[in-house]
């Protein structure tokens, strides 16, 4: 095969896992029937798995599984990945070629392609940093978490956020428009006319107002701009971002160090320089021979594009010796863990703050709600890689990324918004496609006793205990009948049991008081520190409400036992 | 005073009632058995059916209603409003029974109709679960209609309530209001704060902003207001299985009763389905409020029950 059809064939390869990753993307809709994990390209980010278990302490299977298999591919074939498969890498690619990013002259691009190994030790440094795990002191056990803000750096949990928080609505926003605005027709008419599209749209819920609700997130805007950002550092040099700042891309390149896929340069060159311009990574000094091992992305550019037919792909030559690699400074490299470890102590100052007994630190916001099945607050902030998986999948839209709700450590981590959304009772979704389990997965019906947190009425805002109009549409909604109507001077009102309440938030999403509701859902039930068997324990010991108004007559009887005694008595 | 205009005006028309109703009885007793005589006195009927299964239930009431080719004309758009409020299972009574929604379904498109669509705005979410959960999407998109959500104020247009005392204007489904024909299939149950819901309550899910009605002077006669303007042309009460404790959503007691209430006069099938709970209908705010506003009748004296 020649190396132009190689190139080819990279290039297809590319967007077929571009593709593979979008359509994974947007089938990660509940419920969750995609043929392999949604989350997939996050489980097999070796970086992801290293940096997860490295700060948990301990082995997590479902990443293990899939990031071994690239781990030894990248020992064997070098960053064959960031040519290849990865998805931010495709988007580079394709974002350099639609925006004609070309680069400077390869001798004035920026030498920092140690930058990325610096981030990587870093991250590793803070990874270090031993943090008393609270639930576990709690315990007994001396067990303790790293701070993990691999986040911050991973390409693939970059990308993955970005298309959730900023691509889905924008998707939903497009659709809706065409559909609406344009088309004019509604589902009635999608049915009527287009049932092959409306099939076809209903198993991502794309848009038609018909078919779904517009989904919003906060902080959208600013993940869209580091992607832009990101693209746009092409002017600057191609694939910038992988050369110099990625740390995913710095751990392959480690582990390839011995990669048994090289390039060999026979005594044909002519040194005419073409491969040294066609090299995106800029991975070819200006020698050819002595090419940076653990830059090079597998591409193989060079190959097509020379002239003399001088550079071949060998599996295992030992014929050409290529230049070491990038010469990392000790002093540097200890610079940066000692920099991770002070940026960890830095976040961690609430040490010696009072927490709650899941965790929560109680100088945070009372609203620091946690989807069902997290983990403890520290491991939770710690394992979560911001992907955003969750909150695409979350078909209510109430999972939003923190913005100050958890303190600074757990930017863009999911909280429950239940003005924006409840957690639906059936739902389990987000459970199934964290690729870290720092949402564990869990069963719809295991949702009784997972308690998020506990609703309480502001008496003073609710209509019904504040006027006397008739509400309860809580009351009403409350999956769990956690909610029941007390007789207060004459009037229902509604009454919140917080030994049964689990948090959904469904109350607070119908409440009509405008804007913020008159029944919030605060963190103070909380207990994902407990086992979900001691959860269930506390649940099963919790009386059944009894409602006061049972058995009167008129209003409120609507709840009285036995009241269909005779079916027609009035005839 | 509203109350002087009230009184005069109630005076009037409960006169004119009772001398119908006693001409009315006069005739009936004379013709002995005369349906059409009390419809004749301007008696509202509601039909009863009893002990078959859904489907059948639902064709022998709207047949004694004297067919579905009475309501939907051929190449009529029909509105099916059923309660799809919530993510309960049909068996759980908190939703209108998947093979009632069809039957009717299936008996608008044998009349002609040329679109059926089955909607609602549910309080619940998601809206895909509540489809597929209640088992309606399912059924109803079987038997030929279109099934979805209303879940985006873009399908919703102003409506003022022209009579409306503690509702003037509230956003109602865009397909309602351009439908020949509107059907509300509502289920009977209990509910924590309109006592029972019915026909009337089950409308609360055609408009956007449901919770201006309780914010409004009074949820009661917010419904009873929306009745003055928004009138289905036909109501099919599902009481194949009603739910008895924790309306509206449950899960709660049950009990099967294996009946379908149907009739023109929104008002009568409610004060009729009341009395399935052991409820006089005045007893029930909503109605009370409603037959106040002359939209109908709740006395059930003055109801024909013809049973089938």
């Amino acid at each position: 095969m020649t190396y132009r059809r190689l190139r080819g064939l990279r290039r297809a390869c590319q967007l077929l896992f571009f593709t593979a990753f979008v359509a994974l993307f947007a089938l990660a809709v509940y419920p969750i029937r995609t043929p392999v994990p949604p989350d997939i390209f996050l489980r097999s980010d070796p970086l992801i798995a290293l940096s997860t278990m490295v700060s948990l302490r301990r082995i997590v299977l479902p990443l293990l599984w899939f990031a071994l298999p690239v781990a030894g591919a990248s020992i064997v074939l070098g960053r064959v990945f960031c040519g290849w498969v990865c998805p931010m890498g495709t988007a580079i690619d394709i974002g350099e070629r639609v925006a004609h990013l070309r680069g400077r002259r390869p001798s004035q691009a920026p030498p920092w392609r140690r930058l990325k190994f610096y981030v990587l030790v870093g991250l590793l440094g803070m990874m270090a940093l031993p943090v008393a795990h609270r639930s576990a002191r709690e315990l007994g056990l001396s067990q303790s978490v790293g701070l993990s803000a691999i986040y911050v750096m991973d390409p693939i949990a970059l990308i993955t956020r970005t298309f959730a928080l900023a691509g889905t609505p924008a998707a939903q926003w497009l659709a809706r428009y065409s559909s609406d605005t344009v088309t004019g027709w509604t589902y009635a008419d999608f049915a009527d006319r287009h049932p092959l599209l409306l099939r076809a749209l209903s198993p991502v819920q794309l848009g038609l107002s018909a078919v779904a609700r517009p989904v919003y997130f906060r902080a959208g805007l600013l993940t869209f701009a580091v992607f832009v950002g990101i693209i746009a550092l092409g002017r600057v040099a191609r694939r910038f971002w992988c050369r110099n700042l990625c740390p995913l891309g710095a751990l392959l390149g480690a582990m390839g160090k011995w990669s048994a896929l090289r390039l060999a340069v026979s005594d044909r060159c002519t040194r005419c320089l073409r491969c040294v311009n066609e090299c995106k990574m800029g991975a070819i000094t200006e020698n050819p021979k002595a090419y940076l091992g653990a830059e090079c992305i597998q591409c193989h550019a060079c190959a097509a594009v020379c002239a003399e037919g001088a550079i071949s792909v060998t599996l295992g030559s030992r014929q050409v010796g290529r230049e070491t690699e990038v010469r990392l400074d000790r002093r540097r490299l200890l610079g940066s863990l000692g920099a991770g470890l002070a940026a960890a102590v830095l976040l961690k100052v609430d040490w010696g703050a009072k927490r709650s007994a899941a965790g929560v630190l109680k100088v945070s916001s009372s609203r620091l709600l946690r989807p069902p099945g997290a983990l403890a607050e520290d491991e939770f902030v710690t394992a979560c890689v911001r992907c955003g998986e969750c909150m695409k999948v979350c078909p209510t839209n109430a999972l939003q990324p923190a913005v100050g709700e958890g303190g600074l450590e757990a930017l863009g981590t999911p909280v429950l918004v239940p003005r924006i959304g409840p957690c639906a009772q059936q739902c389990n979704a987000c459970g199934q496609v964290c690729p870290t389990r720092a949402i564990e997965p869990f069963r719809p019906e295991e949702k009784a006793h997972l308690f998020m947190g506990t609703a309480a009425v502001n008496r003073s805002t609710c209509i019904a205990w504040s006027s006397d109009r008739t509400c309860l549409v809580c009351d009403e909604a409350c999956s769990y009948n956690a909610i029941s109507q007390v007789v207060e001077n004459g009037r229902q009102a509604p009454v919140v049991h917080e030994d049964i309440c689990v948090g959904c938030g469904i109350c607070e999403w119908v409440c009509p008081v405008e804007p913020l509701g008159a029944i919030h859902v605060g963190s103070a039930g909380d207990r994902r520190h407990l086992s979900r068997e001691e959860q269930r324990r506390l649940r099963e010991m919790a009386a059944e409400p009894v409602d006061q108004t049972a058995g009167e007559a008129g209003r409120g009887g609507g709840r009285a036992e036995g009241a269909a005694g005779s079916p027609y008595p009035g005839l | 005073m509203s109350r002087d205009e009230y009184t005069r005006r109630d005076f009037i028309r409960r006169a004119l009632g009772l001398g119908l109703a006693a001409y009315g009885l006069g005739k009936g007793l004379k013709l002995a058995g005369g349906e059409s005589a009390a419809e004749a006195a301007g008696k509202p009927t509601v039909v009863v059916a009893r002990n078959r299964k859904p489907a059948e239930l639902v064709r022998a009431a709207v047949d004694a209603l004297g067919g579905m080719g009475k309501f939907v004309k051929r190449g009529n758009t029909v509105l099916v409003k059923p309660n799809i409020g919530w993510a309960r299972k049909p068996e759980q009574a908190a939703t209108t029974n998947p093979e009632v929604v069809a039957e009717v379904v299936r008996l608008c498109k044998a009349a002609g109709a040329r679109q059926v669509k089955v909607m609602d705005h549910a309080v619940d979410r998601p809206d895909q679960v509540i489809l597929s959960m209640t088992g309606i999407q399912a059924a109803a998109t079987a038997a030929g209609a279109a099934v979805s959500m209303a879940s985006s104020p873009a399908l919703y247009e102003r409506v003022n309530i022209k009579r409306g005392k503690a509702l003037k204007q509230t956003d109602v489904m865009r397909d309602l209001l351009r439908a020949d024909v509107f059907i509300n299939v509502p289920i009977a149950k209990v509910h924590s704060s309109t006592v029972l819901t019915l026909g009337l309550k089950n409308l609360m899910g055609t408009v956007w902003d449901r919770g201006a009605w309780h914010g409004s002077a009074s949820l009661d006669q917010a419904i009873a207001d929306y009745l003055t303007e928004i009138k289905p042309d036909l109501v099919i009460l599902d009481a194949v299985r009603i739910l008895l404790t924790n309306g509206p959503k449950g899960p709660g007691r049950t009990k099967d009763l294996s009946l379908v209430a149907a009739g023109t006069d929104s008002l009568a099938v409610d004060a009729y389905g009341a009395t399935l709970f052991g409820k006089r209908p005045e007893e029930i705010g909503h109605l009370a409020r409603a037959r106040e506003m002359g939209v109908g009748e709740i006395d059930l004296r003055r109801i024909t029950i013809k049973n089938v």
